[in-house]
């Protein structure tokens, strides 16, 4: 970087005295970039420890299986097992029920898995060298070891009783003993595998056998021959598909913080842009004498650009530490999900990733470089003699000319918000938001230009004079105003989203929820459910006017993808149709076989289509079943089918439920009829009931919830804007202190002068806030059409939160003009009198 | 399969040192039942612990001596009977085999524990018959074949009979303590012809030699004082035979002991307590644990004085981790006054335990 | 007798309080129609002494009476509003805005006293006439030599006719022949639109464009004494 001793010197040189003459300035830019670098890293880190943690969970559950077969809850039969022990090729074959149980009381499930441990050894060697000797009480069919998570979350200790659901009655199972986190790090209990077949009622059924081959056989072979040999709906499937499945469903939320990161740095980078753009606006004048002393243009554009990195060099030291602090602390205090269920698991940490964190430190130095090598060449190659008599730098011609590059790249955005998703991430998306950004920024100087030319002349001596002074400084105050366009731009597209996705979710929540009340048993739970007795008994409940209920539960139609869920409900197909949110319909009804709807998800990781026909493995056989249309499903991320009731009893015999919309007499309220619904079953305490409106508020909220990182971080990004408009601002200010000394000779007051500085500063906020609402529009649009979409598969309806925006708006050029003044100030002092004797 | 291994093992030899009294669910031995053949060949399923057990000298054609030992245990845990579930654990079956191997200086070893069922592995109670998966010990007329195919090593072998049943203690009640109801079902087979192959890793080998057959079966082994014993089974090269054992407590006094001696001409002397003597002799102290074994011994059987020496001193099974229990099985021959006189299987349980005593 | 543009009464200034005085005792009249120059060696306090005259600065002893207004007794916006009206400035660094037409800068002053919009046409391209540079009216003065830009400082501290122009070094900046040309129209200038001014300079040549000279020294204001 540094080729001489020369260079050297005159980079140091400039520096301290950069750092002398404008502390304040280069410790903000360093903030900057630090808080770029340490949301980046923190990010990563704690991804990447959820996802090691999630990873081994997965591995310890899986254990050293070659294949895994899988099927639904209900089961296959065990003979499926027997075949497979006896085959020559399987060396090891671990036969097991895993289910996710309900337990009396709690509205959460545990996941249970019933196995024999004497072959689960073979695969989980970890689960017996706990067990131990331990064994043989492990037979006693009442006999549980939980893992320790799992002890902590039930709050049970050895020699307690756990309350299991099953159908609509409680079972009481021994905890036998705690594992160690080592040995599961997630929350789970192991059972025998024939307790765990009588307690469940699932006598002579399996859904789960891990299978080791012997060396030397095709183990993909192997897998595609046994999958065609399998009862529909249970599947053959390699380990690794499972883990990466379960990760890929968190990808798309993973790349959103990623990308939140990667703002953080491109608000940065525009900061170190337009900082060191001013100070070598500022230090024209030195550096031309730097040039006519005998510095070569090499050695300026070097120094200048090595001012640049040492700030790069600074924060992303900073960066990477806080980072880590912030990652440790978020393991420690809060989970390892960043706020996202699906990577839920205990005892998630954080693992040093030396390379990754020297990643980060580059990056921000390579940031910090991209920002000051443009002002780095200018300097450099700014004709000294005419700096030095005080004429203008060459930026201005350079800014005017940027407008075709920004046009190219306006376009060249909008082009790639239409390109499809690159392995399920909307890759192009945000690439289109990067192109629009940049492109938007390169078109504020010459759009400034027109908008000022639009402003009339007053004759007010004040607005004029302010006008003219952006007028011929648009460079500069395109400079000034790239940050906060950027980084409020972004904000505006994020609470555009983020608005219309609130306001779809919550008219979907409405529409799937025209009941009183809710209730359900434990979510996602396999054990239990009401009978078709149990039903009528709570639709004649008292106080209760009608009741619906349904059925869901889990299919899985690809092994590579996460199981999809069903939900039988509803009596016929006209009423599915009228009650869930439909975003198309087929033109006409099914004719030849029973009617499903599919959720978006579906729609878009399947290729299914309205009209076509598609097979879903029930009761062990492929059913045929008619797309009669698609719906929004904002709950199941993998996607859902909907059946109706008669359907999903007809293919598969089952008149069960486990969950029911319930409408009241009038006059009944929702407490009155929970009693009396808890008393019609018989293990009525475990029952999950809530009023709809209660529900709506509660979903709602965690929806609310869900955003306040993504908020305070757009908060942060606009914070870090606004300090580029103080920089540019006292900057500017500065420079003019020999005008403003002028002007108050010839009798300008002070209050004139700062009524000046704060015209221009509202106008020239205004107009940046302006821009900035415009741009973050367009990036709304291919946030929620393109980014949304590609990433979780649901399609939401655009909604602006004007009011919001106009507020927002308000406060912010109200905050930049403010700065404004506030950065003029100094320039005001009473040296500014002084400052006319000054060469300028 | 390590931990695998080091499970089976543990139980193994847990069990014997932790088997309670018999509880109401289990058949309880008693004195003065018969034995009958082929019957109790057979699995004793309402028993709670039974095992087939085969231990013996083998010479490969290239003139190496080997020592083997195949044991398939049977357990009857108690569990719920009432469980309808296939998997229910009502018979667990053990397998457990070694081959010493004194030129390579160490001991082939592999174990497997199954829970009855599906036809996967159980054990028949018509005949000797008894299986997990590949493993199997079966017996025909006149002879059992042997078969373990083990993930290092494996054995296929033809156990002739070549003598008549010996049945241990009074017609096959063989008492293990002070108290009747320690005791079990016992009889043995010495001087067993065997014949087949061995494979050690990839080298194979054609087998023959010379084995002891013992199968036992029993509710109340050890009684609760007892930590462990010493035993052997020894076939003399006149085509005598002898097995021997005593019970040891837990400060490693003698509480039990007896033995059967069969003479060539089939003349049985009943080995009472006070006519046998195990007086322990040069001591080997493993490397791994540390744990010090008498692997030489001076066994007094009635009015003969045997000395026992190790193929090779280590024979150890270390299942430490599992269950901390340790002991050591293998091949000795038998001396008498300073002259070989045949050779058998010596077995030192409950000194892994001395050591976690003190 | 007319009260004077301007005077001085014992005048003094110090840098700060524990250091000796720049100078004091300075008194001054200066009369309507008079044309002053004050020489003096570099520091002694020569612009200083024009920010006291201008209301910039506040001395540390003595009164400052323009148009007899005591400035000391004017706040800080009222003296601006006096000078605004009544004083017209000219620096040696020109000090145009660089943004502004030529026009714009001369109006500057008129746009500050909100002179009404024909009015502000006629007197800016009388000024401009004045000091010859009406051709330029619309030229942006980055685009202007020295002298040409220097004429825009004059006809702006004019324009609006004050009572006192305050010229500091007009010509430093400037090449000999300009320099004659720039304080001959300053003079008569001063003479034509305005009260009375002020050349402060420290160049003999050009204090002789002046109706009387003055040397500033730490005692005082002296008459310059001819060799």
């Amino acid at each position: 970087m540094i080729a001489d001793p020369g260079s050297a010197r005159i980079w140091l040189i400039l520096l301290v005295a950069q750092i002398r003459e404008q502390p304040a300035r280069f410790f903000a830019t360093v903030a900057a970039l630090a808080l770029g670098v340490a949301l980046g890293s923190s990010v990563y880190l704690v991804n990447t420890a959820a996802l090691n943690e999630f990873g081994l969970a997965t591995k310890r559950l899986v254990g050293e299986a070659d294949i895994v077969i899988r099927g639904p809850r209900e089961g296959f039969s065990e003979t499926v097992f027997v075949d497979l022990a006896r085959n020559p090729a399987v060396i090891a074959s671990s036969p097991l029920l895993e289910l996710e149980v309900a337990m009396a009381g709690r509205t959460d499930t545990l996941k249970v898995l019933g196995l024999d441990p004497f072959r689960a050894a073979v695969l989980q060697p970890a689960i017996i060298g706990e067990i131990g000797e331990g064994v043989f009480q492990l037979f006693s069919s009442d006999a549980i070891y939980l893992s320790s998570s799992a002890a902590q979350r039930l709050t049970l200790q050895r020699g307690d009783l756990l309350q299991v659901t099953v159908g609509s009655s409680s079972k009481a199972l021994r905890v036998l003993g705690i594992l160690s986190e080592s040995t599961y790090p997630q929350p789970l209990a192991v059972m025998d595998i024939a307790s765990a077949q009588w307690t469940f009622d699932l006598v002579g059924r399996l859904n789960r056998i891990d299978v080791r081959l012997s060396p030397g056989t095709d183990v993909e072979a192997f897998r595609r021959d046994l999958g065609t040999r399998l009862p529909a709906g249970v599947l053959a499937v390699a380990p690794q598909i499972e883990r990466d499945r379960a990760i890929t469903v968190t990808k798309a939320y993973r790349v959103n913080l990623n990308m939140l990161a990667l703002v953080a740095l491109f608000t940065g980078a525009f900061l170190v842009f337009s900082t060191q753009s001013l100070s070598v606006l500022r230090r024209r004048k030195s550096l031309a004498l730097l040039r006519a002393l005998g510095v070569t243009q090499g050695q300026l554009r070097r120094a200048l650009l090595g001012e640049g990195l040492i700030l790069g060099v600074i924060g992303s030291m900073l960066g990477v530490s806080l980072g880590a602090l912030a990652a440790a602390g978020i393991l420690k205090y809060l989970t390892a999900d960043l706020g996202n269920g699906q990577l839920r698991t205990a005892g998630a940490t954080l693992s040093a990733a030396p390379v990754q964190m020297l990643a980060f430190f580059f990056i921000g130095i390579i940031v910090a470089g991209i920002g000051a090598w443009a002002p780095a060449r200018n300097a450099a190659r700014q004709a000294p003699a005419r700096a030095l008599k005080g004429g203008d730098g060459n930026y201005e011609t350079a800014a005017r000319t940027s407008w075709r590059l920004g046009v190219v790249l306006m376009l060249f955005g909008a082009a790639m918000a239409w390109l499809p998703p690159v392995g399920g991430l909307p890759l192009f998306g945000y690439a289109a938001i990067a192109a629009l950004l940049l492109g938007a920024v390169l078109l504020v100087p010459v759009i400034t230009l027109r908008g000022l030319g639009l402003a009339p002349r007053t004759h007010r001596v004040v607005f004029d004079t302010a006008v003219s002074q952006l007028r011929e400084n648009v460079a500069l105050s395109a400079l000034s105003l790239a940050s906060i366009i950027v980084s409020f731009s972004l904000m505006v597209a994020m609470a555009i989203m983020i608005y219309s996705f609130r306001v779809s979710f919550d008219h979907w929540l409405v529409k799937l929820l025209p009941a009183d009340m809710q209730l359900r048993e434990p979510f996602g739970n396999d054990t239990a459910f009401w009978s078709a007795e149990q039903q009528t008994q709570l639709r004649t409940a008292p106080g209760v006017s009608r009741a619906e209920f349904r059925r869901t539960r889990q299919v899985l139609l690809d092994p590579a993808r996460a199981p999809v869920t069903l939900i039988a409900r509803g009596a016929n197909d006209a009423q599915i149709a009228a009650d869930l949110p439909l975003i198309s319909a087929a033109a006409a009804p099914a004719a030849a076989s029973a009617s499903a709807w599919i959720s978006e998800a579906l729609q878009d990781l399947y290729g299914y289509k309205v009209g076509e026909r598609m097979a879903i493995p029930l009761a062990g056989r492929m059913q045929q079943f008619e797309i009669a249309g698609v719906w929004r499903d904002y709950a199941r991320l993998s996607g859902s089918i909907v059946i109706s009731r008669p359907a999903y009893s007809a293919a598969t015999g089952d008149n069960t439920a486990n969950e029911g919309s319930i409408w009241l007499d009038p006059g009944t309220s929702v407490s009155t009829a929970e009693k009396s619904l808890r008393l019609r079953v018989g293990n009525g305490d475990a029952l999950e009931i809530t009023g709809s409106t209660t529900l709506r508020e509660r979903a709602l909220q965690s929806f609310d919830r869900a955003f306040v990182i993504t908020y305070a971080l757009e908060v942060i990004a606009v914070l870090i804007g606004l300090t580029g408009v103080s920089f540019a601002a006292s900057s500017t200010a500065l420079a003019r202190r020999a005008e403003f000394g002028m002007l108050r000779h010839i009798g300008m007051l002070r209050g004139q002068i700062m009524g000046m500085l704060a015209q221009e500063g509202l106008l020239s906020s205004a107009f940046g806030v302006a821009y900035g609402l415009a741009l973050g529009m367009a990036l709304s649009l291919v946030l929620v059409y393109v980014v949304n979409r590609q990433s979780f598969n649901w399609s939401i309806d655009l909604a602006v939160p004007a009011w919001q925006l106009a507020a927002l708006s308000a406060v912010l050029i109200a905050a930049a003009a403010c700065t404004a003044i506030w950065s003029g100030r100094s320039a005001l002092s009473q040296d500014a009198v002084r400052a006319v004797r000054e060469d300028w | 399969m390590k931990q695998l291994l080091t499970l089976a093992a543990g139980m193994l030899s847990g069990w014997f040192l932790s088997l309670p009294v018999a509880a109401g669910n289990f058949e309880a031995v008693t004195a003065g039942s018969a034995i009958a053949f082929p019957k109790d060949y057979g699995s004793h399923p309402n028993f709670r612990t039974e095992w087939w057990y085969v231990t013996g000298w083998l010479r490969t054609a290239q003139g190496e001596s080997l020592g083997f030992q195949i044991t398939f245990f049977r357990s009857k845990p108690d569990i719920d009977e009432h469980n309808p579930s296939a998997f229910a654990p009502r018979q667990l079956l053990i397998a457990h085999c070694a081959l010493s191997d004194p030129k390579r200086g160490r001991l082939w070893q592999d174990q497997r524990i199954r829970r009855a069922g599906f036809g996967l592995a159980d054990a028949s109670e018509k005949d000797t018959d008894v299986w997990i998966e590949n493993w199997s010990l079966k017996h025909s007329t006149q002879s059992y074949a042997a078969k373990i195919d083990a993930d290092e090593f494996s054995l296929d072998l033809s156990l002739s009979e070549t003598q008549a049943v010996l049945l241990n203690g009074e017609g096959g009640f063989s008492r293990k303590g002070p108290e009747q109801r320690a005791a079990s079902y016992y009889y043995s087979l010495p001087h067993i012809r065997v014949a087949g192959n061995i494979s050690r890793g990839a080298a194979k080998s054609q087998v023959s030699g010379e084995a002891w057959f013992d199968h036992e079966w029993s509710s109340n082994y050890l009684d609760a004082d007892a930590v462990g014993w010493d035993w052997i089974g020894i076939n003399l090269d006149d085509g005598a035979a002898l097995m021997a054992f005593q019970i040891r407590g837990l400060a490693g006094e003698r509480r039990w002991a007896g033995g059967t001696l069969r003479s060539a001409d089939g003349t049985i002397q009943l080995l009472q307590p006070a006519e046998v003597g195990f007086q322990a002799g040069r001591l080997w102290r493993s490397p791994r644990t540390g744990i010090a074994y008498p692997v030489e011994w001076s066994v007094r059987a009635g009015a003969r004085q045997f000395q026992l020496k190790p193929l090779l001193d280590d024979q150890e099974n270390d299942t430490r981790l599992s269950t901390g229990s340790i002991y050591w099985e293998g091949a000795v021959q038998a001396l008498e006054d300073e002259r070989s006189v045949g050779r058998g299987y010596l077995e030192l349980t409950g000194y892994g335990q001395r050591l976690h005593l003190r | 007798m007319t009260e004077p543009v301007l005077r001085l009464k014992s005048l003094a200034k110090r840098y700060s309080k524990d250091r000796p005085a720049i100078f004091e005792g300075v008194d001054l009249e200066l009369r309507q129609g008079e044309y002053l120059a004050i020489m003096g060696e570099s520091g002694v306090g020569k612009s200083t002494l024009l920010n006291l005259l201008a209301g910039l600065d506040t001395p540390d002893h003595g009164q400052v009476l323009l148009e007899g207004i005591d400035l000391a007794l004017l706040d800080d916006d009222a003296t601006t509003l006096l000078r605004r009206r009544a004083v017209g400035f000219v620096f040696q660094a020109f000090h145009v805005l660089p943004y502004l037409s030529v026009e714009q800068n001369v109006a500057l002053p008129l746009d500050l006293l909100g002179c009404p919009g024909p009015e502000r046409g006629r007197r800016t391209r009388e000024m401009l006439g004045a000091v010859g540079i009406d051709s330029l009216a619309k030229r942006h003065t980055r685009e202007l030599s020295g002298g040409e830009v220097q004429r825009v400082a004059i006809a702006r501290a004019l324009v609006h006719r004050p009572r006192l122009v305050l010229a500091d070094e007009p010509t430093g900046n400037l090449d000999t022949r300009s320099a004659a040309q720039i304080l001959a129209l300053l003079r008569a200038q001063v003479k034509e639109n305005a009260g009375a001014g002020i050349l402060i300079t420290h160049s003999r040549t050009a204090a002789d464009t002046a109706d009387r000279i003055l040397v500033l020294e730490a005692r005082g204001l002296h008459p310059l004494e001819k060799p």
